[in-house]
């Protein structure tokens, strides 16, 4: 009997004490994915990766605000959203404590502005996009730079004005 | 759920099951005085079996949910708790709903995993109904695909009342004129993107992510002498893996630097 008790003090105990203390998870453990809504430009990568459509991304009715959903319920935890992120504003955390009574606090949402048209009025991008795409470009200097005014148009003014471009060159060509 | 072709009046849906007000109050009854000491049935409504692995995980020593009296009975005649997992499939709407009847009021359901809160990745199948919750009453919603084994004892203390629920509902709307920040400014953006792709290419995005942070802060931070920094940073590393990605950032960063 005492050698069973020795034996017993001997081997431990294997049971985690996780309701009463709390439980760290390993490292690179795919829980929770964390949405960092400061870091985010509504591109949409992560909405277009999503495996299981639990990342959305939904225009309101006046296409003034674009609004990016998580349902928790759906989401599968593989790390796709994080991997497209170009931003690394989404993160998948050690967070695992997700139950919940009510289907609805599942659901996490964030919405942003999305710009018009300079031309045309259209709304066109998110505003936060647009911005740092801007940013971006006049940091890259060259070539890139040269375009920037542009962003303030949207894809169909873009092209009408390229295919000006580009018939105006023609013409001059076929003149000289 | 996916529009299909097949009108859906010909398919047949149930009508949700609703508790009964007598039934309900017993259940808030049971809530208040059991705590502890419940007996499980789970249901696979049409899992990849993903689910059950963990359920029978929670109960292994590690995690030992019988401390807390939590057993998976054979029976749904012998139980207090309903696990269904998987997503509610039209083969098993049956099956699940005999579960349900077969089970002594009052009685707690839980919807388990990813498929089971709301179909998952299953979610517009054309054989997928949704979760769970199209045709019975949910108690807790235990999201995860699958949830380990401590997401698993979480939801049972949820469900019991023992604990309270951490995720709330949230809308942001992000404050107008609010910049997203460039990342590394003091290092060129193409440059900054050439490290970057070339550590998950080397490392994976998880890995390489975290690589390419490191060697990206060693030479934001000493500005004069760049390949010292970057030497210091591979003759410290203890890692082969990870010093064998450093050397290959350190070539990179050399084919970009510039005579000027």
């Amino acid at each position: 009997m005492l050698k069973l008790f020795k034996e017993i003090r001997r081997a431990g105990d294997a049971t985690v004490g996780y309701p009463f203390q709390p439980l760290e998870m390993p490292a690179g453990f795919r829980g929770k994915p964390e949405h960092n809504e400061k870091l985010c430009i509504a591109c949409g990568a992560c909405a277009i990766a999503c495996p299981a459509n639990a990342i959305t991304m939904e225009l309101n009715a006046d296409q003034s605000l674009i609004t990016w959903d998580i349902s928790y319920g759906r989401c599968i935890f593989c790390g796709r959203c994080q991997e497209v992120c170009p931003l690394f504003a989404i993160k998948l955390t050690g967070e695992f404590e997700l139950a919940v009574k009510n289907k609805g606090d599942l659901r996490e949402s964030c919405s942003y502005a999305v710009v018009q048209c300079a031309r045309c009025g259209r709304p066109y991008a998110p505003a936060k996009e647009v911005d740092y795409a801007r940013r971006v470009l006049a940091s890259v200097g060259g070539v890139a730079a040269t375009d920037i005014e542009k962003l303030d148009l949207c894809l169909d003014c873009r092209r009408a004005d390229d295919a000006e471009a580009f018939q105006k060159q023609a013409r001059e060509r076929k003149g000289a | 759920m996916l529009e299909n072709d097949f009108p859906s009046q010909l398919q047949w849906r149930p009508d949700p099951v609703a508790l009964d007000a007598k039934v309900a109050e017993a259940k808030e009854r049971l809530l208040g005085s059991i705590k502890r000491s419940v007996y499980v049935y789970r249901v696979d409504c049409g899992g990849c079996n993903g689910c059950e692995i963990e359920i029978f995980a929670t109960i292994t020593a590690v995690f030992d949910a019988e401390r807390f009296g939590i057993k998976v009975v054979p029976s749904p005649r012998h139980a207090d708790v309903l696990l269904y997992t998987g997503a509610m499939t039209r083969a098993m709407r049956e099956p699940a709903l005999r579960a349900y009847h077969a089970a002594p009021d009052p009685k707690i359901v839980m919807a388990y995993g990813a498929c089971g809160c709301t179909g998952g990745i299953f979610h517009d199948n054309y054989c997928v109904w949704g979760g769970t919750d199209p045709i019975l009453p949910v108690d807790v919603y235990v999201p995860g695909c699958p949830p380990s084994p401590p997401a698993t004892i979480f939801g049972f203390a949820c469900a019991l009342g023992l604990l309270d629920q951490k995720l709330h509902e949230s809308h942001h709307v992000a404050p107008v004129g609010e910049e997203a920040p460039v990342a590394f400014p003091a290092i060129p953006y193409k440059v900054r993107t050439a490290f970057e792709r070339e550590a998950r290419r080397m490392s994976g995005y998880y890995y390489g992510k975290q690589i390419v942070d490191e060697f990206m802060m060693a030479i934001a931070k000493d500005r004069v002498n760049v390949f010292g920094a970057v030497d210091a940073l591979i003759d410290g590393e203890a890692d082969m893996r990870k010093k064998a990605v450093f050397m290959d950032l350190k070539t990179l960063l050399l084919s970009k630097v510039v005579d000027e």
